[in-house]
């Protein structure tokens, strides 16, 4: 097994630029997860660390070994594909066999691997249908399976679950972290679904406009985000901003918002980002559904809690809480709350707006503060 | 109400009106003359007695002679020549043609530029008609006009290629000319297979550590076998029906050196006025293309209905 390490890699295609200078230092057994919306570059990076595409400049090391320049059959680097890509004329066992075949293994020895593999991801019964007698969840059984076979160094996922059902995709994710559980080799994985991001990855590369916006630990990502894009990009649902002034009492500071005509001071902790140079101007805030709640007497009392009273223009009920949206600053707003608590759209409604996680970024740079 | 009854009544029968002509003339002059033809090769019946519709005295009573003609047919030195000759040309005509045409489908599927501008160049011989192809290449083979000339007039004096009037070598003249017409059309048939190839299943393969060509020959063309058939049953038929490729061509000749069963069937019926070999060797051609069509249809529909 080994460690991955991408130094400044740029790919163009022409005059498109797609890569515009990767870093990523993954130590061996991280699972890493390359996230991002459609077109960032995700998907040609990884194509990048497989040699299917030649990188314009910078550098892939796998270990030790440069292998910017390696053939794809040398990298030792399996990948899994959205299509599956099972090879259509031949079975589950040969598909699983024909990376073991071409390098020439043993037929012995090839037996007792598929076999292995096959008991592994409990597809022993599929093992001599062809690839088109298979349901979507089977043959990605299967595209793992071959990937599997091989015991190569790096696994390379390239959005395998976005053409499964909601169920099946949710239990092949727990099948996966598993099995990375277990094999303890290093995964890159690319998906554009930031909920198979957090659920999965040790830590998450958060992808834009071919530059990387933020390495981190799902945690980290998701409550210490570097940029606007990336705390929009992490949660669902996602994270409100809203534009607010700064204000200042003696040593604290506080932002401004107004609802239904009133306005209210909500206390910043300086933990959350120095806003001295910012005092009488203008902020984004940015603070996710869940820290504004319905009345919570223990919620209530914390220090940087304020009660202020919204109007409800929509409830969306999700079963477990209901996603209640009202209208802050002239923004649209979305809070979380039990669903006994929520009112009926028109209503007024008390909600705690809890500071301990909100996060500031600068208007102009987007960049935190 | 009266004006939607009419207007229901005109979309009922026109179709029905517009189509009928053509089933009628289908009938009568397609499949009544396969059934004609039939009956002439098991009776003993001259056509003309059958036709002469102006003849009082039509006598509608056949001479059945079962298989006798087939039996006479198949003694016919002439008629195993041309049988031998349209073994040799389908064999090297639909062989060569799938090979060139996947060689160059899968040279042409290497992403290379200007592609379109030569899928169209090795199309174009399929534009020009059978008879437009005999001609140049009669005129390309001639030893006293085409190659040969050209070849011994820039200084290679013992240059020759006279195999278009040598009685053995005369039928690959004829293959020569039919590759050349066909391979382009079996290429975009390829092509169009290897279009349909999820470009992730070349990727997998060469992180499998496969090269390239054992990428072609392990999965990519095992994969394309319905393509393969499809090529295949078309091109089978072209070379049964061979007619107008080899009369304008070579004529049959030299003597009969290039004879195919259609320019047997030919001659016998219009030239020589030998109606029931005519008819007889038709029918054996008939069921050549239909051995071949019908399971081919046969796999074609199941696989609709799947």
């Amino acid at each position: 097994m080994a460690g991955l390490i991408i130094d400044n890699v740029q790919k163009s295609f022409g005059q498109t630029h797609i890569l515009k200078g990767i870093d990523l230092e993954i130590p061996d057994g991280e699972f890493v997860i390359l996230v991002g919306p459609s077109g960032c570059g995700k998907s040609t990076l990884l194509n990048c660390i497989a040699g299917l595409e030649e990188v314009t400049s910078g550098r892939i090391l796998m270990g030790d070994t440069d292998m910017t320049h390696a053939a794809p059959k040398d990298r030792d680097i399996a990948m899994v594909f959205q299509s599956y890509a099972l090879y259509p004329n031949m079975n589950v066992r040969k598909n699983i066999a024909f990376g073991l075949e071409i390098r020439k293994m043993p037929k012995a020895e090839i037996d007792e691997i598929v076999n292995n593999v096959a008991k592994l991801l409990q597809i022993e019964n599929l093992l001599d249908r062809k690839p088109s007698q298979l349901s979507g969840g089977q043959r990605q059984r299967v595209a793992m399976g071959r990937s599997l076979a091989r015991q190569p160094e790096v696994f390379l996922f390239d959005e395998p679950l976005s053409n499964l059902d909601a169920k099946l995709r949710v239990e092949m994710r727990t099948e996966i972290k598993k099995l990375h559980q277990r094999l303890g080799t290093t995964i890159v994985y690319v998906t554009h679904d930031q909920i198979e991001a957090m659920t999965l990855a040790d830590r998450i590369a958060v992808m834009k406009a071919g530059h990387v916006q933020q390495f981190g630990t799902p945690q980290q990502v998701y409550d210490d985000p570097a940029n606007m894009f990336v705390a929009g990009f992490m949660g669902s649902p996602s994270m409100n901003f809203l534009r607010v002034e700064v204000g200042q009492n003696g040593d604290d500071y506080h932002v401004l918002i107004a609802s239904e005509g009133h306005t209210y001071q909500l206390p910043c902790p300086k933990a959350q980002g120095d806003l001295s140079g910012y005092v009488g101007k203008d902020v984004i805030l940015g603070i996710r559904p869940e820290q504004l709640t319905h009345v919570m007497p223990h919620v209530e009392e914390g220090e940087f809690v304020t009660k202020v009273p919204v109007k409800i223009e929509v409830t969306e009920p999700t079963g477990a809480d209901t996603l209640v949206l009202t209208r802050i600053n002239d923004e649209e707003c979305e809070c979380r709350v039990h669903p006994a608590e929520a009112g009926q759209p028109g209503e007024m409604m008390d909600i705690l707006f809890n500071m301990d996680k909100a996060v500031f970024f600068d208007i102009e740079t987007e960049d935190r503060i | 109400m009266t004006k939607s009854n009419r207007s229901k009544g005109i979309d009922y029968w026109l179709p029905k009106l517009v189509l009928s002509p053509t089933i009628a003339i289908t009938t009568v002059f397609i499949y009544g003359f396969i059934f004609l033809t039939a009956a002439l090769s098991v009776t003993d019946e001259p056509l003309m007695t059958i036709f002469s519709l102006t003849n009082p005295n039509i006598d509608f009573t056949f001479d059945f002679v079962g298989l006798d003609h087939y039996v006479k047919l198949f003694e016919n030195d002439r008629w195993n020549g041309a049988l031998l000759n349209l073994g040799i040309f389908g064999v090297l005509f639909i062989g060569i043609c799938m090979i060139v045409g996947l060689i160059f489908a899968i040279l042409l599927d290497q992403n290379i530029r200007a592609e379109g501008a030569l899928r169209t160049i090795y199309l174009y011989p399929m534009a020009l008609s059978f008879i437009v192809t005999g001609t140049v290449w009669k005129w390309i083979l001639n030893p006293t006009v085409g190659i040969e000339k050209f070849m011994q007039d820039i200084g290679f004096t013992s240059f020759t290629f006279d195999w278009i009037v040598d009685p053995q070598m005369a039928i690959y003249t004829v293959v020569i000319a039919g590759i050349w017409q066909s391979s382009g059309f079996v290429m975009a048939i390829f092509l169009a297979g290897l279009r349909g190839i999820d470009t992730s299943i070349i990727k997998a393969a060469q992180l499998d550590g496969a090269s390239l060509f054992s990428v072609y020959t392990r999965i990519i063309i095992p994969s394309m076998r319905p393509v393969f058939f499809s090529a295949f049953v078309m091109l089978a038929h072209i070379a049964i029906k061979s007619f107008d490729l080899i009369m304008a061509l070579t004529g049959g000749g030299p003597g009969n050196a290039t004879d195919v069963p259609a320019i047997f069937m030919y001659q016998f019926s219009f030239t020589r006025s030998q109606y029931d070999m005519g008819a007889t060797s038709a029918m054996i051609m008939l069921m050549g293309v239909a051995a071949i069509l019908i399971p081919y249809l046969y796999s074609e529909l199941r696989g609709e209905k799947q």
